[in-house]
């Protein structure tokens, strides 16, 4: 058994500290965070606030539509409109807190302050691309469907696009760059040294 | 003695390429039609044996395909998503994409699957409580504090898998 220490110690402190972080996050960090992505986001769509305290999203697109009875005449579409309800923004704020526990459940604060605070910017870039994201496949599939040019394949990838972004990326995303920025926790959950033959070790060791 | 066939350590770039390739084509072929169907059978087979774990255990529930409702009313669906067939693919796409011998990958996929389907009954059914309980914590539980426990323990399985796939490999290198 002492030799999945590592691995018992790692998910007993994970869970505690994603329990703890996600209810921090949930409470008290949640508004402030929606705020921020509001504000980031803000720079490449306009967002403005709906009446229903929603957001409302402005999407560059360039559609040109076909002639319609009232609007003979082609015309291009240069962006779309939708409501997105802000409990639905709350998934792009969730990767933070999620890293936050796994750096911490890994080795601590003080020899894990690097990755800690790379990791923080890459997640809060990985959130902001992931919402940018899910606004331009909702608006695509918007635009596909006024100009009548959605196929069954069409619908298929804009369908597997928004899984991915909304169901998928802001839970593994976290892992994936906990795994990419804390090398030590990579060369233990790979098994790196393991896995090298144990003359090339004590060689390298005595070099 | 017979040689086991030895692991290496895994090249990054590989690794990330079969992994991603994995991911993609898994979630891809999960939103075709037809896979969506074993998938909402699935679903309803799940509900099945959560309703029989809560009955076994003295609660009350009753089933309507992949719904299960308390007796005040309260009732919760196993939806594409809630039955941890994202993360079963998860580590399905690592365990492939980490080289192993093929004996390994197959009980990695199996042995994982199995525990990561047993901890989402844990999950579902605790959620039915919670929901009986307070929506807010349900959704709070539901959306994202099982979820990212879920891939932790995920992740702390495919740790365990590589361990014991590469330990033996490691000593018979060395010759053990």
């Amino acid at each position: 058994m002492r030799a999945f220490e590592p691995q018992t110690r790692f998910l007993v402190r994970g869970s505690v500290l994603l329990i703890a972080l996600l209810t921090l996050w949930w409470f008290v960090l949640l508004g402030p965070m929606l705020y921020l992505l509001r504000g980031a986001a803000g720079v490449f769509l306009m967002i403005e606030d709906a009446p229903s305290s929603d957001w409302t999203l402005r999407v560059p697109v360039d559609v040109t539509l076909p002639g319609t009875p009232q609007q003979p005449l082609p015309w291009q579409l240069r962006s779309i409109d939708f409501e997105m309800p802000r409990s639905e923004a709350v998934i792009f704020t969730l990767s933070l807190p999620v890293y936050w526990a796994i750096i911490l459940a890994a080795h601590g604060v003080r020899r894990n302050l690097r990755p800690l605070l790379l990791g923080t910017a890459v997640m809060t870039a990985i959130e902001l691309v992931l919402f940018l994201g899910y606004a331009h496949i909702t608006a695509a599939d918007a635009a596909a469907q006024l100009a009548g040019t959605e196929d069954a394949a069409g619908k298929w990838i804009h369908h597997v696009g928004v899984y991915l972004d909304v169901s998928v990326f802001p839970y593994a995303a976290p892992f994936v760059v906990a795994l990419s920025l804390d090398l030590e926790l990579s060369g233990e959950v790979f098994a790196l040294r393991q896995a090298r033959t144990p003359g090339t070790t004590a060689i390298a060791r005595r070099r | 003695m017979k040689r086991r066939p030895a692991v290496v350590s895994p090249s990054p770039f590989r690794f990330v390429l079969i992994f991603v390739g994995c991911l993609l084509f898994a979630f891809g072929a999960l939103l075709t039609p037809a896979v969506q169907s074993l998938d909402v059978r699935f679903s309803s087979a799940l509900v099945q044996l959560s309703q029989g774990l809560i009955l076994g255990c003295g609660g009350h529930a009753t089933r309507d395909a992949a719904i299960l409702r308390a007796p005040g009313g309260f009732g919760v669906e196993m939806r594409d998503g809630c039955n941890a067939i994202n993360v079963t693919v998860l580590l399905w796409s690592a365990v492939l994409a980490f080289p192993a011998p093929w004996k390994m990958k197959a009980l990695g996929l199996v042995a994982g699957s199995a525990i990561i389907q047993a901890l989402n009954l844990v999950r579902f059914i605790s959620l039915f409580y919670i929901g009986q309980y307070s929506m807010t914590w349900f959704e709070f539980a539901h959306a994202y504090l099982w979820e990212s426990l879920l891939v932790l323990d995920t992740m702390v399985i495919f740790w365990l898998w590589v361990q014991r796939t590469v330990r033996p490999a490691a000593a018979t290198h060395a010759g053990v």
